[in-house]
């Protein structure tokens, strides 16, 4: 992979959800760096703090949630600002939606029925201080690009079908040109013909340079596979590996990773051979996570150092990091 | 499961002050007569008296204990109150379900009665009803207020089962043998019973009311005493014209209490059960 | 031998009572289910499949067509009580959404007490009977003492699939329609309950019909593939040649538009 420039990256951050009588770490020392000009995937059972994680990429931290610990970095112009620094109003008021855009899990359904798409558009203007009539024609084109037709900005959001829902939301995030676009599950609730439609249009998006980078955040690592550069491998609140993706898939190294790799199923010989797997027993509770690393109980290879240490993230190959003690000299 | 649905209504404060109203009367209702032992249909010479202690409410144009009259009254406007509520309670739940679980033409005739009555002016029927029957003994005006107020509640409950009767547990138990029957009161009531404890509330109002409302057109029972005759005597007899205010002012009261508890009663749990209206 | 088989089978929902509408939920459909068979029926939401497998479990009637289940229509030759509870033994179902389908009201264990009571040969007494619950969840790798007494929302997803499939264990039906069973399930609890379905096959012969959107669990554990769209079978046969060489427009598309594993797709 050639070297590549870092447009975003979070040092050891710890993100909990501060409840009346416990506190669920959702995120918890977590550090990661998105490229330039990159597709990540972030994947993980729910429960794992994947959809935590998006919201701490786009400090949209809201109570409960709070950031217990560490540093969130986004180059601005060339220079890294750390954004962790600033309350959740300053960062929405300076860089949502112009360098830094989320889509929230579901959000097509999150559309007003009865509010028309252009009211979207100009109720965006509005708040950035934007000449409505110069962002509607903006959005017409865009509409055009991921395949709509510009008239149905005139429409009620109850009129379109899911998939073209869901183009229209990501439509309207992009519209002004953000550099990071975090997508979370937005194929889940599609069919898979739409699925791929999706997916065609972020590529779309990305090569027209209207987006730099993407995150996608997904439960399906078929999905991500067909897109993503990279792709993180997230369990319990922790990463449990990094790893360019033809790699992670070729050639898993986490335990975890390898089961669920090995409990997907997809339409193709490989898999029909292979059978399917199990990982024996359930996710932790995020309340009173396992001591160690967080996957030992589940793990066939654990040793006694898994109990006891946390395995760092480690790089151990060029480009591939891995959380585990299996790949690590302490194991003696 | 149960304690715990039944402990955030006593958290609620309105709720508390609902049901306390409505204990206090039941008690009177219950407990005044055994303890007031005064007969309230007999007739003395002190006619027309206000509040004394012989008579701590007075007495009326015949002479009759007031304080009396009012227990008895309460007692017999409850018992109306709750058979109706619970005549009314019977035909809506077996409307409603049957509606929901049979389908088809079953639903089709069962929701064509039902909409009859819900459009028939209803104390209407039951003032034509009412006037044709010579005695009419406290069961019977009941009856005649409980066989008008259940659609509404019918129409609600069919619609409340029909979402839950397409959900996977009721397969499954029509898929382990379970007949109609069973069906309705293992899986079907359990989900209403909160909606069907309102409503039921709701039903003791309006009897209360409706009984009310026929005795003050002199439709109400023929023997005993109630509130609402309490009521019509006195304006028979123009005791607000002239000033006997311990007269008709007690009933009066009670009425609006009672009724008044039960609306509290009725619109606090649906605030706590509905978590829509409940408040942040 | 044919266990099951539908012939011609039609459902038409009507809408509105004064100008009614009507939907084509199921279009004359045919196939048949072998012993021991496992096959799919696959399609998107809408295409008809679980309407398709609520006629064959007898929730709602088809409006034309037959349902043979060992050689009986199971609309028309059912007619006494003890002929449908002998019916309700024989065919069984595990449904999509383990939330849906326990009663919130209940403990989890109620659902297994159900089967326990249609058993032909109830047992004798209390005790034997929750034995033989205890025996069904073991067999299906939960620790009784786990689930209990519990009630649904105590209990994680898995483990409520997991029990309906020691139902079906109790019950020892000759077929099981699993709709959708693993689609609510994580990834890793997934395969478990995949292999249990198919331990019941190969030990009791159980013939099992998936009702499933992912052609890859079809294309994973079928002898057999139906695929579905607007109510009509457009692609059957076995899953290589449904997925490697599918032949109508329809199977084509989805075949190319399902994300794989190890190949990408073309045109992205």
């Amino acid at each position: 992979m050639k070297n590549r420039e870092i447009l975003f990256k979070m040092e050891n951050v710890k993100a909990y959800y501060k409840l009346e009588e416990v506190t669920v770490k959702a995120v918890d020392d977590v550090s990661l760096e998105i490229f330039e000009d990159e597709v990540i995937g972030i994947v993980g059972e729910s429960g794992s703090g994947k959809t935590t994680l998006s919201n701490v990429i786009s400090m949209n931290i809201m109570k409960p949630l709070t950031l217990v610990e560490g540093k969130v970095f986004l180059k601005i112009n060339g220079e890294f600002e750390e954004i962790s620094s600033m309350s959740r109003e300053e960062v929405k008021k300076k860089f949502w939606g112009k360098e830094i855009t989320i889509v929230p899990q579901a959000a097509m359904n999150a559309l007003m029925p009865t509010i028309k798409m252009s009211k979207y558009i100009e109720h965006l203007a509005q708040s950035h201080g934007i000449d409505k009539n110069e962002l509607l024609s903006k959005a017409e084109k865009r509409f055009e690009e991921v395949g709509l037709d510009p008239l149905w900005l005139k429409r009620y959001p109850f009129e379109l079908s899911g998939g073209m829902k869901q183009r229209a939301v990501i439509a309207i995030a992009t519209i002004l040109n953000p550099v990071l676009l975090i997508v979370d599950e937005p194929t889940s609730a599609l069919d898979v013909v739409n699925q791929k439609i999706f997916l065609k249009v972020l590529m779309q998006m990305k090569k027209m340079g209207i987006v730099k980078s993407i995150v996608f955040i997904t439960h399906d690592i078929a999905t991500v596979r067909q897109i993503a550069d990279r792709m993180v491998v997230m369990y319990a609140g922790k990463i449990a590996e990094i790893s360019p993706i033809e790699e992670i898939v070729q050639k898993p190294l986490h335990p975890y990773t390898q089961g669920l790799l090995n409990s997907v199923l997809t339409p193709e010989p490989e898999i029909r051979k292979r059978g399917i797997t199990t990982i024996p027993g359930a996710p932790p509770n995020l309340v009173n996570p396992p001591s160690g690393c967080r996957f030992h109980p589940r793990c066939s290879y654990a040793m006694d150092i898994c109990k006891e240490k946390v395995p760092p993230l480690k790089e151990i190959e060029k480009n591939r990091k891995v959380a585990c003690f299996l790949y690590m000299e302490e194991r003696k | 499961m149960f304690s715990l649905m039944i402990r955030p209504l006593f958290k609620n404060k309105k709720f508390i002050i609902g049901i306390s109203i409505f204990i206090f009367f039941l008690l009177l209702g219950i407990l005044g007569p055994v303890f007031y032992k005064v007969d309230p249909t007999e007739m003395t010479w002190d006619y027309e008296q206000p509040p004394s202690s012989e008579h701590p409410l007075g007495t009326d144009t015949y002479g009759r204990d007031v304080l009396a009259q009012l227990f008895h009254g309460i007692r017999s406007s409850l018992y109306i109150g709750f058979l109706a509520a619970i005549i009314s309670s019977i035909i809506g739940t077996i409307v409603g379900s049957f509606s929901a679980v049979k389908k088809g033409i079953t639903d089709d005739i069962l929701m064509a009665i039902t909409n009859i009555v819900l459009t028939t002016p209803s104390m209407l029927i039951a003032i034509l009803i009412a006037s044709y029957l010579k005695v009419r003994s406290m069961e019977a005006v009941a009856v005649i207020l409980g066989l008008f107020q259940w659609p509404w509640y019918a129409r609600a409950i069919r619609a409340q089962l029909m979402s839950v009767t397409s959900r996977e547990y009721v397969y499954l138990s029509i898929m382990a043998g379970y007949s109609d029957t069973k069906l309705v009161i293992e899986d079907l009531l359990p989900t209403i019973a909160t909606y069907a404890f309102m409503s039921f509330v709701l039903f003791i109002n309006g009897g209360i009311m409706g009984e009310a409302g026929l005795s003050l057109i002199g439709l109400g029972p023929t023997q005993g005493i109630s509130l609402g005759l309490m009521l019509q005597w006195a304006v028979l007899l123009e005791a607000v014209r002239r000033g006997l205010w311990w007269w008709f002012v007690p009933p009066g009261i009670a009425i609006v209490a009672i009724t008044a508890s039960l609306m509290i009663i009725s619109t606090t749990m649906d605030e706590v059960f509905n978590p829509k209206l409940r408040e942040e | 031998m044919s266990r099951l088989v539908v012939e011609n089978l039609t459902k038409v929902f009507s809408l509105g009572f004064f100008s009614r509408r009507y939907i084509k939920a199921v279009n004359n459909i045919s196939f048949d289910i072998k012993e021991g068979e496992i096959v799919s029926l696959v399609g998107e939401s809408g295409s008809g499949k679980t309407t398709t497998a609520k006629m064959i479990l007898r929730l709602i009637p088809p409006t034309s067509g037959r349902i043979l289940f060992e050689g009986k229509d199971i609309w028309k030759d059912i007619k006494s009580q003890e002929a449908l509870r002998d019916f309700r033994r024989k065919v069984h179902a595990v449904f999509q959404d383990p939330f849906a389908s326990y009663n919130p009201f209940y403990p989890v264990e109620r659902t297994l007490w159900q089967a326990v009571n249609l058993l032909e040969k109830s047992p004798s007494n209390k005790k034997e009977a929750l034995e033989l619950i205890k025996e069904s969840l073991v067999r299906v790798g939960i620790d009784p003492k786990d689930i209990l007494g519990k009630y649904p929302h105590q209990i994680s997803g898995g483990q409520k699939q997991r029990v309906m499939i020691a139902r079906c264990w109790i019950l020892k039906p000759l077929l099981i329609i699993a709709d959708e069973p693993t689609s609510m399930v994580d990834a890793s609890s997934r395969g478990g309950i995949i292999q249990l379905l198919e331990e019941l096959r190969e030990e009791q012969g159980t013939s099992i019909m998936f009702i499933t959107h992912d052609l890859g669990l079809a294309y994973y554990v079928s002898d057999n593939i139906f695929v579905m769209k607007d109510g009509e079978i457009v692609e059957r046969g076995h899953p290589d040649k449904v997925v490697l060489e599918p032949t109508h427009e329809y199977s084509k598309l989805l075949v190319g538009s399902i994300p794989k594993l190890y190949r990408k797709l073309e045109g992205l």
